[in-house]
């Protein structure tokens, strides 16, 4: 009798613990991260943005949940950038901390991975980082992203440069052959064969290449005008340098996703200049929101005092993830999963990081991604025309 | 002339490949320890050279002579604390041991110096220069010679010196160098001290090249373990031919099958290297 008791009041215990995290008025938002591993650079970046946003709405008093104040915590699980364990990360996080909702794993692979977990728990998950359209192509009602599709940054790319240099006509191309980096420089190739340019080299790298001077060699040999390379930091730190060891020059260099990236301009030194390269937000950018942020410039300035540096795309969509999830939340006036998918569906807001309305797949069809370059090793806006700050130059040497 | 440049870049790279595996072989082939913290080594005396660039605008190449010193010290310690207790265990587990303390000192580097990719950048850099057509990077080069340096003096260590002879003779034969009045466990520890040491001097050379990352250890390992089945186990002159021929053989690989596929080809010329010739190109028989 006594075993028994003492059973059923752990039990009790246990379920209360469990369920307490409502009763605490703490809403617990999962998010697997690779901490550890390579890619755990993205993951510093990814925990500075989310942390900002957490800060920030737990500063204001927390989110305003149907008149009830909710302060946020966020449940971070390291998946050692191993996709599998990213998707092992997202069920326990649900099934096991109990948590709310998910910011998604790192890059466009492991979210597509993950998702099917949130997808089976009707759990609404917010995507900082994958852009790619086949993460979004599995019909999923309760994954959102807040990356456009690539062809809206190699689009308007191919346009300014059509524009600006009419002589550009061959194009190099040399992608890491991962999910995202992939698929943008298959999108260059189709941006580019849809403006009339010759696509005179396409080849991939394996992950974890260490070095380039073949492919540059064969690329020196077909002289293109016009190089598009992507890659992470680290890869396109080693590519640049070794374009310059072959003394490859080029009217227009383009590099995804690096150069958005301080430490990669740091990292190349005066072999940044006049690399053009897109991304899906710009320190530079100025909206006014409605957000717990207020406006980009302000946003700026938090992340700033914070961290002392300015933020780059991935910082900002992690802040932009929580952003949009509490307004989602404060729409819906619930944190009850299947009211604040439909409130995210809905959702048609102007935010710090633009102005935000998902598509029928859930991924953002709203924003209209930035085209820079490093110019004297600043990055300098080219494109969209309302935050524009300079225009195209050509010519990159070595 | 492609064939010219494309030549020319596995040469350099190869030049850099035998510079990871060198120490790495010696110590494997010598103690019989395969030290999974090899690779972090590396990245720790490229730490050492960023640094003293950055902030007190040493060259690295003079970094190297602030390296050999104490990363043969680390060497020596860590072999006579640590390793030293487990050595006569199973090869699985001093590989354990290696592999735990090749986390912490990843997640100390971490700690350290972040995760964020750093490049040493030499300003003014130190160019290329052009033989006809074919261009080579002038820091590659260096980095080749130097990398032939350390590994002949290792050579002439091993070949002239007294401790040298004593530790092909504890390699040769453990017990018969120990009767002979080797003190195996000092010996132990030298070698460790100069396989370190090796990865520690190649860290300045590797950090002009390649970005510098807390956890960029495993990616040098890698090589370091297809470097020492292709030269032979142990065998310094075979570390420089097993790093030139996969060097070469990745460039080539890249121009024919495309460059995805140049780390495969370096992986199955490992297992065809391991089926065919087992002892290496250099090894000998019964010595792996």
């Amino acid at each position: 009798m006594n075993r028994a008791f003492l059973f059923g009041a752990m039990l009790a215990a246990g379920t209360a613990a469990a369920g307490g995290v409502h009763a605490q008025g703490v809403i617990r938002i999962g998010a697997p991260l690779p901490i550890t591993g390579p890619l755990s650079p993205e993951a510093k970046k990814q925990q500075r943005g989310y942390d900002l946003w957490a800060e920030t709405a737990n500063r204001a008093g927390g989110i305003n949940v149907g008149g009830k104040r909710m302060k946020v915590e966020i449940v971070y699980v390291d998946y050692q950038s191993n996709t599998p364990r990213a998707v092992q990360s997202a069920e326990k996080l649900i099934t096991q901390d109990n948590v709310s909702f998910l910011f998604s794993p790192f890059g466009s692979g492991a979210t597509k991975a993950a998702s099917s977990v949130s997808e089976k728990y009707q759990v609404p998950t917010i995507a900082a980082t994958a852009s790619s359209a086949q993460v979004y192509d599995q019909g999923y009602k309760y994954l959102f992203g807040t990356f456009t599709p690539n062809e809206t940054l190699t689009d308007p790319l191919t346009d300014i440069v059509g524009r600006v240099a009419p002589s550009v006509k061959r194009v190099a191309i040399l992608a890491r052959n991962d999910l995202f980096p992939l698929a943008i420089a298959q999108e260059m190739e189709k941006s580019a064969k849809k403006r009339g340019l010759e696509v005179a080299y396409f080849e991939k790298y394996a992950i974890g290449t260490l070095d380039h001077a073949s492919a540059l060699s064969q690329i020196k040999a077909q002289a293109p005008h016009w190089i598009f390379a992507t890659g992470y930091t680290n890869d396109l730190l080693l590519l640049r340098k070794q374009m310059a060891d072959q003394r490859i020059e080029a009217q227009v260099v383009t590099m995804i996703a690096a150069p958005a990236y301080q430490e990669w301009i740091d990292g190349v030194g005066k072999l940044a200049q006049n690399v053009t390269s897109a991304a899906w937000w710009h320190p530079a950018v100025r909206y006014q929101g409605k957000d717990v942020f207020g406006s980009s410039e302000n946003y700026v300035k938090l992340y700033q005092a914070k961290y002392g540096t300015l933020p780059d795309y991935g910082e900002g969509s992690a802040s932009a993830a929580g952003a949009i999830l509490q307004l989602a939340i404060e729409k819906a006036g619930s944190i009850d999963r299947a009211k604040v998918r439909d409130a995210l569906s809905a959702m048609n807001e102007m935010t710090f990081w633009g102005p935000v309305k998902f598509g029928p797949n859930g991924q953002i069809t709203s924003l209209e991604p930035p085209v820079f370059q490093i110019q004297n090793g600043k990055p300098v806006v080219i494109h969209p025309a309302p935050i524009r700050q300079g225009d195209l130059q050509l010519g990159v040497g070595y | 002339m492609l064939y010219f440049q494309i030549l020319a870049n596995g040469l350099v790279l190869g030049g850099l490949y035998a510079c990871i595996a060198s120490g790495f072989s010696l110590v494997w082939g010598v103690l019989n320890v395969i030290n999974i913290l090899h690779g972090s080594f590396i990245v720790l005396g490229a730490y050492l050279a960023y640094f003293a660039y950055l902030k007190a605008g040493i060259h690295p190449f003079l970094s190297i002579v602030i390296a050999i010193p104490a990363f043969f010290a680390i060497g020596y310690g860590l072999q006579r604390l640590m390793i030293n207790r487990i050595i006569a265990a199973p090869v699985l587990l001093t590989l354990t041991l290696t592999f735990g303390l090749d986390l912490m000192l990843q997640n100390a580097m971490i700690l350290a110096f972040t995760a964020d990719f750093k490049k040493l950048v030499l300003d003014p850099p130190l160019g290329t220069i052009a033989l006809g057509q074919v261009v080579m990077p002038v820091d590659r080069i260096a980095a080749m010679v130097l990398a032939l340096a350390l590994t002949g003096m290792l050579y002439l260590i091993l070949s002239r010196s007294r401790i040298g002879r004593a530790i092909v003779a504890v390699r040769m034969d453990r017990e018969a160098a120990a009767l002979m009045g080797v003190n195996v466990a000092r010996i132990y520890a030298v070698t460790f001290g100069l396989g370190v040491m090796m990865a520690g001097a190649s860290g300045p050379l590797l950090a002009m090249i390649f970005p510098i990352s807390p956890l960029g250890g495993p990616a040098y390992l890698g090589k370091a373990f297809v470097i020492c089945v292709l030269g032979g186990l142990g065998s310094v002159p075979g570390a420089m031919i097993g790093g030139l021929v996969l060097g070469v053989v990745e460039s080539f690989g890249a121009l024919w099958f495309g460059p995805e596929h140049a780390i495969t080809l370096s992986f199955t010329l490992l297992i065809l290297m391991l089926l065919v010739r087992p002892q290496g190109l250099l090894g000998r028989k019964g010595y792996e």
